[in-house]
């Protein structure tokens, strides 16, 4: 019987990977993000220019904050890691007039600087167009802090006072409670968007998995071909086979996934894109900022337990889509049915990727151990400090104790189900079968 | 030789099985005659061990049926059982390799079946593709390609020409020649008629009637008396025994209680002019009528 199981398993799983629908979906994927990877060599391709240098013309009627404004500008960059915004400052000796004559059909700026009555710096920014939100943000923040600067160095302060003010203040942070540290607070900011993004691909597994599972027996229970094989295997293994061919079906598809992203991130460099080293720096930043916060440290333990509770959810949902479309007699009907797993998994995305606004409530908690919504949001809530290891492992403990029942009662139904084509009642004959 | 013993099957408190017995001997043909809903589909599924009966027991040769021994059963369920998405070769390797067989076997296998009937063009067509009457061929050599011991044929004439119909009849008698079991559910009686030794007749999951159709004929005492020549309806009238008569073209159609009325009717109409005087045992069809009627 091993034999047919295995049989079975190879025959679904070829029939997925050799399908036009996963070949051509493939095939999108990779050229999607082969295109995201390399989206500004694609723009400059087609005309854009991202090595484009925008001249700002500073007319300093102050005639000594020119200095200042720039430097105050390199700073701002700096801080917000855009050095190479291809941004230069130019002191200009022209008319306003004139200059706004040269600065027409290109992105250049021009920033006049006077005083008022009051001997205070006001300024005008002129364009030909719209200009980068963050370049005019950071030259507001530069023409201010010339005022500031210049107002301060007019009010005789000597040089050490002077530093002393410059100097970013220190703070202390203390929390009264413990068991919290600051690493935590910082990572719940991290965590409002860096979390999402890393487990949505998991939810769109669940989707897949839960579409395949219940798509196949559906279609095999349609045609009533199931009979026919039922005659020849038993519904266990049939079952099983299923099971098994789709999960590792998504196992691979994921995998694709992040081959595909990998040759996109290395494609960068057969590209020769100019923003490469750039993009690289900005990783090894977030790779800093993260390291910061402590979410690497944790790592180690949150991985593994992450891989634990995931591949028993896909077990729980599979099981449950499979059970579930056994009753159905149309394609429909299936549609109907997979709705409520649909929502639960949605739900238990939305309340994975919104953790940190919980403030480790009690609700919040007893449903991080609720299975199908652990698997997102006990790891997320395990990051961020929210919860402890014990209820993770309750999670986990529950997990196998659902898969169990699952399996012992949902084979008796997906056994009775399968041969079953009435249509009044689903969920009565469901515990119907159950009961027998 | 397959053994039905006393099998009973309840769907909550609706018994769709009570009691069955039979036997089909290696090489016999055996009718399973019922009404929709009558059980015949619950019974098949219990013998293929789809369904565990409540009480009872089926064994084949002795052995219970379990799954070691299904690669050995085949079956033609009523509606077409076929994943239309699949090619013609690839149905036949999918259900030939979970009947126990090697791909390498069913392609050994498959280009004579095809050719014997007919659709080796459609090799590698979608099933989708062909017609019913083809895709009704594909089943049914999907059910024979492993030489099964015993055949379950669950109206296996749905949607065929009578040419095709012949096809499957001709197989069908090779299969039983070899040995083969067959049981065999028809609404069309005359198949039963013509195909099978034994019968059972059920009515809501219980036999009625049951055994050899010879015998089963024989004991069901009526007869129909065909008759053409120069009579007309009036002629019967006041025969004892005569229970209707009726008209089809232009033969009279006499149905007796028993055939000792025959030569009763005869001495009646024997000054007539008459060209044809012919007596039959009653159809499988009126039995069936008869019997199941009765319980109405």
């Amino acid at each position: 019987m091993m034999n047919k199981f295995w049989y079975l398993t190879k025959y679904g799983l070829k029939k997925r990977l050799k399908s036009k629908a996963f070949i051509i979906s493939n095939i999108a994927i990779f050229l999607l993000l082969l295109a995201i990877f390399n989206i500004d060599s694609i723009i400059s391709f087609f005309g854009g220019d991202f090595d484009l240098e925008t001249k700002v013309y500073v007319v300093d009627n102050t005639n000594d904050s020119f200095d200042i404004l720039k430097a105050n500008y390199e700073t701002i960059k700096m801080g917000i890691n855009e050095e190479n915004d291809n941004v230069s400052f130019i002191k200009s000796d022209k008319k306003v007039e004139e200059l706004k004559e040269d600065i027409k059909d290109t992105t250049d700026i021009i920033v006049e600087l006077n005083v008022d009555e009051t001997n205070y710096i006001n300024a005008s920014i002129i364009t030909e167009n719209y200009i980068d939100t963050l370049v005019y943000q950071s030259l507001y923040q530069a023409i201010t802090g010339t005022k500031y600067q210049k107002a301060i160095i007019e009010s005789n302060i000597n040089i050490d006072e002077l530093n002393k003010i410059y100097e970013p203040v220190t703070i202390e942070r203390v929390i009264l409670d413990e068991t919290k540290n600051t690493e935590e607070e910082n990572m719940n900011a991290v965590m409002g968007i860096l979390f999402p993004t890393l487990i949505l691909p998991f939810f769109f597994l669940i989707v897949l998995l839960v579409q395949f599972i219940g798509g196949e027996i559906n279609e095999e229970k349609t045609t009533r071909s199931m009979e026919v094989i039922i005659s020849n295997v038993p519904a266990k293994v049939h079952f099983f086979s299923k099971l098994v061919a789709n999960n590792a079906f998504v196992i691979i598809q994921a995998i694709l996934v992040f081959l595909y992203g990998l040759i996109g991130f290395f494609s960068r460099k057969i590209f020769g894109s100019g923003m490469s080293s750039s993009f690289t720096t900005e990783i090894n930043n977030a790779l800093s900022s993260l390291g910061k916060t402590g979410i690497l440290d944790k790592l180690y333990y949150i991985i593994p337990i992450t891989i634990v509770l995931i591949v028993l959810s896909f077990i729980a949902y599979s099981l449950v889509a499979g059970i579930l479309a056994s009753m159905t007699v149309n394609p429909e009907d299936f549609q109907h049915i997979q709705t409520p797993i649909m929502i639960i998994c949605f739900i238990s995305y939305y309340l994975s990727a919104m953790s940190s606004m919980f403030n480790g409530s009690i609700f919040i908690r007893v449903l991080s151990c609720v299975p199908f919504v652990s698997f997102l949001l006990s790891p997320a809530l395990l990051l961020i400090g929210q919860i402890g290891i014990i209820e993770v492992l309750i999670a986990i403990v529950l997990l196998i104790v659902v898969n169990y029942l699952l399996a012992k009662y949902g084979l008796k139904i997906y056994k009775i189900g399968i041969l079953n084509y009435s249509t009044d009642k689903m969920w009565e004959r469901i515990f119907k079968a159950a009961k027998m | 030789m397959l053994q039905v013993k006393n099998i009973v099957k309840y769907y909550g408190n609706n018994c769709a099985v009570n009691d069955l017995s039979f036997e089909v001997k290696d090489g016999e043909i055996f009718g399973l005659l019922g009404e929709n809903g009558a059980g015949k589909t619950t019974t098949f599924r219990i013998i293929l061990g789809l369904l565990d009966a409540d009480r009872g027991s089926v064994s084949l040769n002795g052995e219970t049926i379990d799954y070691s021994k299904t690669d050995k059963i085949g079956y033609v369920t009523e509606e077409r059982s076929l994943l239309t998405k699949m090619t013609v070769k690839e149905q036949l390797i999918y259900y030939g390799v979970l009947k126990g067989l090697t791909e390498k076997q069913v392609l050994d296998k498959m280009d004579d079946l095809l050719k014997e009937f007919d659709v080796l063009d459609y090799k590698n067509r979608k099933i989708k593709e062909l017609s019913k009457g083809n895709q009704q061929k594909i089943q049914f050599i999907s059910a024979v390609l492993n030489d099964p011991i015993l055949l379950i044929l669950d109206e296996p004439f749905t949607g065929l020409d009578p040419i095709n119909v012949k096809m499957f009849k001709d197989y069908i008698r090779k299969l039983q020649k070899k040995g083969c079991s067959i049981i065999f559910s028809s609404h069309q009686m005359e198949h039963i008629e013509e195909f099978c030794e034994k019968m059972v007749i059920l009515v809501k999951g219980k036999s009625i009637l049951e055994g050899y159709i010879k015998d089963i004929k024989k004991d069901y005492r009526k007869h129909n008396i065909f008759i053409k020549g120069d009579i007309n309806k009036e002629d019967f009238k006041n025969i004892k025994g005569v229970i209707e008569v009726s008209k089809k073209d232009d033969e009279y159609v006499v149905k007796i209680e028993d055939y000792d009325v025959v030569p009763k009717v005869f001495k009646k109409i024997s000054s007539k002019e008459i060209n044809k005087f012919v007596v039959e045992e009653a159809t499988l069809n009126e039995i069936f009528i008869a019997k199941v009627g009765e319980l109405k």
